[in-house]
């Protein structure tokens, strides 16, 4: 239906599309992109390519890299948008799409290796219940806030991925696990061990 | 009821319990204090992390490639012209106290000498075209850039393990600089070999004057402001001087980039070189050929082979056993010059040429006039201009799919305007001096030859980068595809090709292109450089 009303109107000259494009509502856009309508596609990549190039840069350790990462995703969303079903916001899909595209990244440079590999303790709960409250529960200033990002960057890989795709890429523990090829309770003790590392390290700017 | 451990609740916090626990926690939570307040604490932990990700520095933010330039550069870039000024001053300073670079000092633009030589030879080139000589021996180096993308990547596999590249980068250099362990190394104020010495290695010179007597087995690779060769070099003499002067024996080639080369004596093979003056004298003698680019060009002395020269003015007295080949200023042949081959000449005017009724020439008179306007009447004009632009549109194609961010990115510094530029003039001036320095060095020859590579490449790659900018500017594709890039290269290569070839207009638009494309690269080798989050 949406295709029909687009055809109605014809080709429009390119500054007033473009104009009229970052009004459109997000479905719109969508649907115009999907019938590979280049200024919807431009108008997506200029919502989110922040976001994806985001996520690819905690992911990724290099700029160079995350920015590859970025324009692969938009590159290959000409083609991969057709697969996108609405059943989840938009956004969570991209994330999803940049999330796996950053692991594949990982990978390759891995030699296809898997990124993280399970170990023995892979699930195991850590039953230590600390009523300690966490230095990272108070309302931090802005230049803190810099300081939990750096530590955050430099945590291992293992710990880095499954946090920023949750905090940052807001994916279930289900669909990281489905990326990382792990099993679901091993992403939760990875995220769990991941916040208490980063506690460990920010622990002297609370003292 | 026993209290959940923190990793339950934590799973509760980020939704992830499943629904029957969920509502067994929520009941806990009711009556157990501690509990809650780990429920706080954690939610309260997820808010500052989930912030803290969303909060990009606006610097880490924007993917290179797109971004627009800032607009609070005024500070930082007022602190950077600091930093330039202030690392100036002491680059400065060092020149001045420093004995090494007393060997060039005639390089030294800080001195007056220095610098007025520095202007008086750039300008000379610039109004003798060297601007396009400058851009088409890029071009020459435009294949070797290709097979180095080429190798490069093959080398490295995929681009995501460039970060081991440097290792790999030390270790070639290593290897290429072996066999400099092999050389007998000198440097000080006064170098000489003297008559009764003999060195059996390759020797490399570096002082102020270098003056051999004696005997050189090897190669000699001097830079010096004079370097003299009295005696005899068995190999290849590799100069880079004010002065060279050879008056003894040089058994294999010449090669020099000196202001002036000053041939007395026996030189069993060639002479390459990139001078201001080059005299052979009717002592000298010059066993092949000569292929060279330089100011002044006096030939007194016996040429074996072919002479090819691109040159201001040329004065031939002596015998050349094959052909002359001259393009440039004027051309002159006295009575008691002898062309054994053919005479080919490329000049502005007829009246340019001056033969002698005494001067011998065996095969065909060729002289061409190269009137600027005739070029394009001429079919052969077009030909090469459009294998030009293939080889140009190809390199732009090729480095977008060997390198597509490092490609779009630099393309979009060009968009930093006056701050791609100044870095540019920077760069173009900048990089011969580090290469003259990097050279002193034993290690730092290979290196300096990879930057000169590097450096040749780049000037070629600058228009590219400027087309495509410029293309993209009149264009303003809605997408980001390669098509986009390609269908803008073409635009503006186009536009900066004929653009190219208003008079005076046009070469200043070329160095104006050179710069801005040296700028972008170098802005965005400096980019790529940097870790990819910075706070």
């Amino acid at each position: 239906m949406d295709a029909k009303r687009n055809m109605a109107k014809g080709p429009q000259p390119r500054e007033g599309g473009t104009r009229h494009i970052e009004g459109l509502d997000l479905e719109s856009v969508i649907e115009r992109a999907r019938g590979q309508d280049a200024e919807a596609l431009g108008e997506i990549y200029r919502r989110y390519a922040r976001r994806v190039f985001g996520l690819s840069c905690y992911m990724l350790d290099s700029r160079e890299s995350a920015e590859d990462a970025t324009s692969e995703v938009f590159l290959k969303l000409q083609r991969s948008i057709e697969s996108y079903d609405g059943s989840i916001p938009f956004l969570r899909w991209l994330l999803r799409v940049a999330g796996n595209q950053c692991i594949d990244a990982l990978r390759r440079r891995q030699r296809g290796r898997r990124v993280i590999v399970e170990g023995e303790d892979a699930a195991a709960v850590i039953e230590t219940a600390s009523s300690e409250p966490s230095p990272l529960g108070a309302v931090i200033s802005t230049e803190e806030r810099a300081q939990v990002r750096d530590t955050i960057a430099r945590l291992p890989e293992n710990y880095r991925v499954p946090l920023v795709l949750r905090y940052y890429g807001e994916l279930s523990y289900d669909e990281i696990a489905q990326q990382l090829d792990l099993e679901r309770n091993h992403v939760a003790a990875l995220i769990f061990r991941a916040k208490q590392e980063l506690r460990r390290r920010l622990a002297p700017r609370s003292k | 009821m026993e209290c959940y451990s923190e990793q339950t609740i934590a799973l509760a916090v980020d939704g992830e319990l499943a629904a029957d626990d969920s509502r067994r926690l929520r009941d806990h939570l009711a009556t157990c204090g501690r509990c809650r307040a780990l429920v706080d604490a954690l939610r309260a932990e997820n808010r500052v992390l989930s912030e803290s990700l969303h909060e990009l520095p606006d610097e880490a933010a924007s993917p290179a490639g797109f971004s627009r330039p800032r607009r609070s550069w005024v500070r930082s870039d007022l602190a950077r012209t600091v930093a330039v000024l202030t690392l100036g001053l002491i680059i400065s300073i060092w020149f001045d106290e420093l004995s090494i670079p007393a060997a060039l000092e005639w390089l030294n633009p800080f001195s007056l000498s220095g610098g007025t030589n520095l202007f008086f030879n750039l300008s000379y080139y610039f109004a003798h075209g060297g601007t396009a000589m400058l851009t088409e021996y890029a071009a020459a180096v435009g294949g070797f850039f290709l097979l180095s993308l080429l190798g490069g990547a093959l080398l490295l596999g995929s681009r995501s393990r460039l970060r081991q590249s440097g290792s790999r980068l030390l270790i070639v250099l290593l290897v290429l600089s072996l066999p400099s362990l092999a050389l007998e190394r000198r440097n000080g104020e006064f170098v000489t070999v003297p008559a009764s010495e003999t060195v059996d290695d390759t020797l490399l010179a570096t002082g102020n004057t270098v003056r051999v007597e004696g005997v050189v087995n090897g190669d000699l690779l001097a830079f010096g402001q004079t370097v003299e060769v009295r005696g005899t070099v068995k190999g290849d003499l590799v100069s880079f001087a004010k002065r060279t002067v050879v008056s003894g024996t040089v058994e294999g080639s010449i090669y020099s980039f000196s202001q002036s080369l000053d041939l007395d004596g026996q030189l069993r093979h060639s002479i390459y070189g990139w001078v201001q003056s080059l005299r052979v004298d009717d002592r000298g003698h010059v066993g092949d050929g000569i292929v060279v680019g330089a100011g002044d060009v006096s030939l007194e002395g016996e040429v074996k082979r072919s002479v090819n020269i691109f040159s201001g003015n040329v004065d031939v007295s002596g015998p050349i056993g094959r052909d002359l080949t001259m393009a440039g200023g004027t051309l002159t042949l006295t009575n008691t010059s002898r062309v054994g081959g053919s005479l080919s000449a490329r000049v502005h005017q007829l009246k340019d040429v001056h033969i002698s009724d005494g001067a011998t020439i065996a095969g065909k008179r060729d002289i061409q006039m190269q009137v600027t306007k005739s070029q394009f009447t001429r079919p052969r004009f077009y030909f090469h201009q459009a294998i030009w632009f293939a080889a140009a549109m190809l390199v732009g194609w090729l480095g977008l799919v060997l390198f597509p961010v490092f490609f779009r990115a630099a393309t979009q510094a060009v968009g930093l305007g006056w701050r791609s530029l100044g870095l540019g003039v920077g760069v173009l001036a900048g990089v011969p001096v580090v290469m003259v320095v990097a050279a002193l060095t034993l290690v730092g020859i290979p290196v300096s030859l990879m930057l000169f590579a590097v450096y040749l490449a780049a000037i070629y790659l600058a228009k590219v980068w400027v087309g495509a900018f410029l293309g993209q500017l009149l264009l303003r594709p809605a997408g980001a595809t390669k098509g986009d890039w390609l269908l803008g290269l073409l635009v503006g290569l186009l536009l900066l090709t004929i653009v190219g070839f208003i008079p005076y207009l046009g070469g200043l638009v070329r160095l104006g292109v050179v710069c801005l494309g040296l700028g972008a690269f170098a802005a965005q080798l400096y980019r790529a450089s940097r870790p990819a989050i910075t706070t």
